[in-house]
């Protein structure tokens, strides 16, 4: 529809607010407390307007348009009651005039406000609140708008903040009146990032001032991929604002990609190169530390072969970084030892998803979230592992979109879910199983579909049949009724999602766990459509990527098989060097190879496997045994203890380069700083000690790099930089280059025509509770940290949460006489750590939690080698232990600072 | 021999219960209670039958109980104040027992239901009932839209949030003749198709309270509401005179803070928990069974060329008859203060009066020719309201008024737009200033301006109106605030 808008006639649509019409036609008119990214809400008056037929000045910010509507913004009156209002806001504020914020003080010199003319007016009089780590709210500076309160309901649904007295007593209190700090705010920064008048304001951006411009970049922190802006002055970075019009996170954040970057000016950073010198660690220069690793790279290759070098790559680092890793591995090298940290994490959906679909990634986007009437919640804690996503899903719920959860814990999202499946850990086969068999009987499966888009069918239910809700109830402690329902509601939405995190791989049949939930995806046509599919929600930045370009062991690029001739020469004429058939090491076989002796030197990069890997007591021992390790990080880590040579990293905002987020979508990071102390980044490192081994490979720019990626990688032959930088990012496949990317894939055909039914037994996990070990322990994150903490350990975020704890339930923890907060012990077969226990209900009893961000507790010390059968995934989420109490005298004391968000 | 004392909570501060107790020890006599007539200066005013109708004792003392039989009471009929009015709405005042469902009767229910919802709508329509909370809307327009508009289900809300200093016309229905109430919501959940009403009452109405959850109950009993008919519940407000605007109201009920939204959407349309809803003043409510029983026409026929039927006006202040005067639409406020209200007490001269509550104009004697009518007093520059006249005499200081009328607009201010949050407490300022001898030509000047501000740029009617007393009274009484200065 059109309206006319000052005499002008403007483009606007039925729903809209006329304020929202006029920004978008890119007239602005004045105001503080509407948002694009909120509801209307009417509360500061500036943004009344004239409209012909109308009585009054009605606010442009909750007047919808109509057809053929004549609107006046600016008018004698309009900017005579606009000047009253900022007056009023000026009147109000504490009497210093510089105190005011800038957009009130430009407001009053639009208006032509001269002087205030009230001539004693009671005053805002509040305390600062500095509580919160990242940013301050003063409350003198406030105009009740509500902005913050809204973007915490609306956007992060956290509703940790409330308009509190009423009238002129009106402002914002966190929590019941407790502050930040204390409140059950997450810190998001939404509230920051809406408020019109600086009372929220980031600590960081006081320090050190207002940016003077933007570059637009990616978060290096999870698989969601979120898209930041920069913001730089003098030099500095000052702030990480998220960007409205991502696809990806609509203007939010976390608390980690918006604040917890401060890690990149730790002083901890590694500054020089390191080597070890007997016990010591002596700073060298970076050309003696290349020539260091060429010379005892060439030396173990010579005398005992290529295989007896390998190189782990990282999933936090670039596409770039690990496509010349697995390149320089190869080509250089001549062994396909070469792995990546997607080992450890979603290995088994790649296994998994690939037997039924053909394909190894998220199958939908993450905008399908908005148009999902169901989410099947699987094995993840989205709204601390994934807090853009949880916020989303969130968001779903309350739009009206259903939830199921499925977790052996009582995470956030239960208290939204329609239904809550708290499954027995390691018992997710047979819980699928389970629900496919009522979708079946009940006569819920898509029929149409399974003819036509699927194979296996019989064999499948020749195993499935025998999956009674009765008898899965009796393996996964879930009731019959409860699997029913939940099975009903999966297969009658419409248009059903699933959502899972480590939580469905990370287990000795973690690859047929997600079979069988594909299996029920394709047994009731929920992929392939807007708002259904099976879709990993990926931990770290680029898990997807850093497998997407071939740092994987037995594969090439996109999952090119090692053996296929036409892959190889292809591949080979871009190298110009014969590459190796032999199949590489995973990860967990480069122990073994190791402590065998048949693996002598490596290269690990951005990845602490001395404190992440399962068994550490044996991946250390491997580690002590290697002739020569390189590791290049930010920080020195615990695997740099066992390295000879140390090598400092750059951080994602001192280099260039892409991450593919877990919907597969491809986007730029963008160097905004030189790298600190001199730092060559980590691509470049690869590139001198390839030189140095006689393969120098020759990129002027390290887009040159996708180029090539392109060339070998068919998902993602239309990929180059000039394209990424137009948009947000592309999401594969892009099989050409005038091809705008997939949101949606299979919906004609999966990767290998049909999608195939894999059955999958239950088969017991690895390891199951006895009289020794009673408890089952589950290890993830909290929302404050980030797998091994590298980045989050030298943050501010320390003020948050300063070590693991022990998730207890009362009933256990009162059994064996523990009390809130005590420092237990916690054994394994493999050894003992020590854990202060909190008391919890988020795990049923026989059951406890903890996370494995901090590396004093060896947490990983008690865990097996066991790993998923296919993939080598860890069996993380299944280790029995006990608990026991320490004798007084032994405890250690120290302060705990630790948050249970529920 | 039946003795009628009203229960009402007027009454009772008056003295009805004591009255009450004491003929309650009286042989051969038995205590009715019954609602209160509305005529407040004669409470407590106790009643027997006569050949010829009800009689009355008026201002009965427990003293005076013993013999007061034997004096002859005066037939209602005789009491001009209550004679000369025209009582549909409040017919059964003083008359029923309140919880009596016999007494009551609901015929117009039953005619209601022998009418297909659209018939209703149209009867609504047709008679023209406009709102009697304040805003004059149109009702039948309201429930139209209400019923035309998608979304399940629908409410029915009943605004019994009064909270107008000076009114009580709400209360006397809820305390006195509550099944008026619930059939009237009744009849507007047939005319909309909803099945769920909600009564939002004030939490300062104990008496009230008790007496409509009797009234739901009773009415359950007997199948007029239920789980399955019509669900009713009554939602106690927390003492903001915010919540008796419409949408704070719903945001009340909902749990939320009582903070006005924004309109449109209108409540018609997305009310309650988002869902179309019909809200309307319970004397809106209460007037529906007569429009039903009567006919549309009947009710049209009353009133002036745009106010249809009659209006329970309320007087209180300077005045001799304190008490509810129902009369048709168009009679003239110096007829209401002299005629019905017996004028000011002895002594007192009449200086100005404020209709339509604390955010209602200032009339001086000059406007008291403005005929009861919404239109007239608009044209006149003030409201209606929901009724409440308090009559100033010219002791009254209206500087020192204007300022305390400000206060309560400052302490009820919701606090959600600007011009109401800051302004009311800037103009309760400088009221304040003046009122200290310490006001300049500037501050009134500034004074004006503000309320123009607030006039133009709230965001509801509170923050819109709440300049009104203090501009008109500037506008008709100037020199006594240049005098301060």
């Amino acid at each position: 529809m059109k309206i006319i808008l000052n005499g002008r006639p403007i483009e606007a649509q039925p729903g809209q607010t006329i304020w929202n019409a006029a920004r978008l036609a890119g007239v602005t008119i004045p105001s503080l407390c509407a948002s694009p990214n909120l509801k209307p809400y009417g509360s500061c008056r500036l943004c009344l307007c004239e409209v012909d037929g109308q009585r009054g000045y009605p606010a442009s910010c909750t007047t919808p348009v109509r057809e053929g509507m004549v609107v006046r913004t600016d008018s004698a009156k309009l900017n005579q009651l606009r000047r009253n209002i900022i007056e009023l806001y000026l009147s109000e504020q504490p009497e210093d005039a510089l105190h005011a914020s800038e957009q009130l003080r430009a407001y009053a010199s639009q208006f032509g406000l001269q002087n205030i003319r009230y001539r004693r007016p009671k005053r805002r009089q509040y305390a600062v609140d500095s509580s919160n780590p990242f940013f301050s709210f003063d409350p003198n500076k406030c105009i009740a708008c509500a902005r913050c309160v809204r973007a915490c309901d609306e956007i992060q649904g956290t509703f940790a903040i409330a308009m509190f007295g009423r009238g002129f007593e009106s402002t914002v209190v966190a929590g019941n009146q407790v502050g930040f700090a204390a409140s059950n705010c997450v810190s998001c920064g939404a509230c920051v990032k809406e408020c019109p008048t600086d009372a929220l304001f980031e600590k960081a951006v006081a320090e050190f001032g207002k940016p003077d411009y933007v570059t637009r970049t990616t978060c290096a922190y999870c698989g969601v991929g979120c898209n930041f802006d920069v913001g730089m002055r003098g030099g500095r970075i000052v702030s990480m604002r998220p960007v409205d019009a991502s696809p990806v996170n609509w203007g939010h954040a976390c608390v980690k990609g918006r604040f917890g970057w401060d890690y990149i000016y730790s002083n901890e950073r590694l500054r020089k190169p390191l080597q070890r010198v007997g016990d010591r660690w002596i700073e060298i220069e970076w050309d003696a530390a290349f020539a260091h690793i060429v010379d005892a790279f060439r030396r173990v290759k010579e005398q005992f072969g290529p295989d007896a070098l390998a190189a782990v790559s990282s999933s936090r680092g670039t596409n770039e970084e690990n496509y010349l890793m697995q390149k320089f591995m190869r080509a250089t090298i001549g062994s396909n030892n070469v792995d990546n940290c997607a080992r450890v994490c979603h290995s088994a959906t790649v296994s998994g998803m690939m037997e039924v679909f053909g394909t190894w990634a998220a199958t939908n986007s993450l905008t399908d979230i908005e148009q999902t009437k169901l989410l099947m919640v699987i094995g993840a804690n989205p709204t601390e592992g994934h807090p853009v996503t949880g916020a989303r899903i969130k968001r779903a719920i309350r739009r009206g979109a259903k939830l199921i959860v499925i977790d052996p814990r009582k995470i956030e999202l239960c208290r939204y879910a329609t239904l809550h499946l708290q499954l027995k850990p390691g018992t997710n086969v047979a819980l699928f199983n389970g629900l496919a068999h009522v979708v079946v009987t009940e006569g819920l499966a898509d029929r149409q579909f399974i003819a036509e888009r699927t194979e296996n069918y019989d064999a499948w239910w020749e195993v499935v049949q025998h999956y009674t809700p009765e008898r899965v109830a009796e393996i996964t402690g879930v009731p019959a009724d409860l699997i029913r329902q939940a099975a009903r509601l999966y297969a009658t939405s419409g248009a059903s999602m699933c959502a899972h995190g480590l939580g469905m791989t990370e287990h000795k049949y973690g690859s047929y766990g997600v079979m069988a939930l594909c299996n029920l995806a394709i047994l009731t046509g929920n992929v392939g459509r807007p708002g259904t599919g099976i879709n990993p929600l990926r931990g770290q930045n680029n898990v997807q990527g850093s497998c997407d370009v071939g740092s994987l062991p037995i594969y090439f690029n996109a999952y090119q098989k090692l053996d296929d001739p036409l892959v190889r020469e292809k591949f080979e004429r871009i190298t110009g060097r014969p590459l190796p058939q032999k199949k590489g090491w995973k990860t967990p076989e480069m122990w073994d190879a190791a402590l065998a002796g048949k693996l002598r030197a490596m290269w690990i990069m951005g990845y602490d496997v001395a404190q992440t890997d399962p068994n550490l007591l044996k991946v250390r021992a491997a580690l002590a045994k290697l002739e020569f390790l390189v590791v290049t990080d930010l920080f020195f880590n615990e695997t740099c203890k066992y390295a000879h040579l140390v090598l400092p990293a750059a951080s994602f905002v001192e280099k260039d380069g892409t991450f593919t987020n877990g919907e597969r979508r491809i986007q730029r990071i963008r160097k905004v700083i030189e790298p600190l102390h001199g730092i060559i980044p980590d691509a470049e490192q690869i590139l001198r000690v390839s030189a140095g081994l006689g393969y120098p490979m020759r990129y002027t720019h390290i887009s040159e790099v996708m180029d090539e990626i392109a060339q070998l990688t068919p998902t993602m032959a239309g990929v180059c930089y000039d394209k990424l930088d137009d948009r947000f990012g592309l999401q594969w496949p892009v099989p050409a280059r005038d091809h705008a990317g997939t949101g949606i894939m299979h919906t004609q055909q999966f990767p290998r025509g049909k999608a195939k039914f894999s059955a999958a037994e239950y088969l017991p996990p690895g390891e199951t509770p006895t009289n020794d070990y009673p408890f089952t322990l589950v290890t993830g994150r909290v929302l404050h940290h980030y797998n091994c903490g590298a980045q989050t350990r030298h943050s501010k975020l320390l003020d948050f949460v300063n070590r693991d704890i022990l998730e207890i339930h009362a009933t256990d923890a009162s059994e064996l006489g523990i009390t809130d907060g005590e420092t237990v012990n916690v054994t394994s077969a493999r050894a003992t750590v020590q854990l202060p226990a909190v008391l919890s209900d988020r795990v049923p009893p026989g059951q406890l939690f903890t996370t494995f961000h901090f590396p004093d507790n060896n947490l990983n010390t008690l865990l097996s080698s066991s790993a998923d059968v296919l993939s080598s995934c860890p069996e993380y989420k299944v280790l029995t232990v006990r608990v026991e109490k320490i004798a007084a005298k032994k405890r250690r004391a120290s302060a705990v600072r630790a948050r249970v968000l529920v | 021999m039946k003795v009628y004392i009203p229960d009402d909570s007027a009454a009772v501060s008056m003295g009805a219960n004591r009255v009450a107790a004491a003929f309650a020890t009286q042989p051969g006599i038995q205590v009715v209670r019954t609602s209160s007539r509305g005529a407040f200066f004669l409470e407590p005013l106790v009643e027997v039958d006569t050949p010829t109708g009800r009689a009355a004792y008026p201002n009965v003392t427990p003293a005076s109980v013993p013999g007061l039989l034997r004096k002859k009471p005066t037939p209602i009929s005789r009491i001009p104040f209550l004679a000369k009015q025209t009582r549909y709405t409040f017919a059964n005042a003083g008359v029923t027992e309140p919880l009596s469902v016999e007494q009551y009767g609901f015929a117009a229910l039953a005619r209601a239901r022998e009418m297909t919802p659209q018939q209703i709508l149209d009867e609504v329509k047709k008679a023209n009932l406009r709102g009697r909370g304040g805003a004059a809307f149109p009702a039948g327009v309201k429930w139209q839209t209400t019923a035309d508009a998608p979304g399940q289900p629908k409410y029915i809300v009943a605004n019994a949030d009064e909270g107008d200093a000076g009114t009580y016309s709400d209360r006397m229905i809820l305390e006195g003749d509550p099944y008026r109430l619930i059939e009237g919501m009744r009849i507007a959940g047939l005319a909309v198709g909803a099945r769920q009403g909600f009564i939002y009452l004030r939490s300062e109405y104990p008496a009230a309270l008790k007496k409509i959850r009797a009234a739901i109950a009773r009415a359950t009993e007997f199948g007029i509401l239920g789980q399955d008919i019509f669900d009713l519940q009554v939602v106690v407000g927390a003492g903001a005179y915010i919540c008796g605007e419409e949408t704070a109201l719903l945001e009340s009920i909902e749990g939320k803070r009582g903070m006005v939204r924004f309109k449109p959407p209108f409540p018609a349309v997305e009310g309650l928990w988002g869902k179309p809803t019909v809200i309307n003043n319970v004397i809106t409510f209460a007037t529906i069974p007569d429009i039903i029983l009567r006919g549309a026409a009947w009710h049209a026929s009353l009133g002036t060329a745009t106010s249809k039927g009659t209006m329970p006006l309320q007087l209180a202040g300077q005045i001799r008859y304190a008490g509810l005067v129902e009369v048709p639409f168009g009679v003239t406020l110096e007829d209401v203060i002299y005629d019905f209200g017996g004028g000011l007490p002895r002594g007192c001269r009449f200086k100005a009066v404020q209709v339509g509550g604390p955010l209602g104009s200032i009339f001086p004697k000059n406007l008291l020719n403005t005929p009861i009518c919404f239109d007239a007093f608009a044209r006149a520059g003030g409201i209606l309201g929901h009724g409440g006249i308090v009559v100033y005499d010219d002791q009254t200081d209206l500087v020192a008024l204007a300022r305390h009328l400000m206060e309560f607009t400052a302490a009820e201010s919701c606090g959600k737009c600007t011009p109401c949050r800051i302004g009311s407490t800037r103009a309760k300022e400088i009221l304040e200033a003046i009122l200290d001898g310490d006001g300049t030509d500037a501050d009134i000047a500034l004074l004006n301006e503000l309320g123009d501000t607030m006039k133009l740029g709230s965001l509801c009617a509170l923050g819109g109106l709440a300049p009104m007393p203090v501009l008109t009274a500037m506008q008709y009484f100037g020199k006594e605030f240049r005098r301060r200065t």
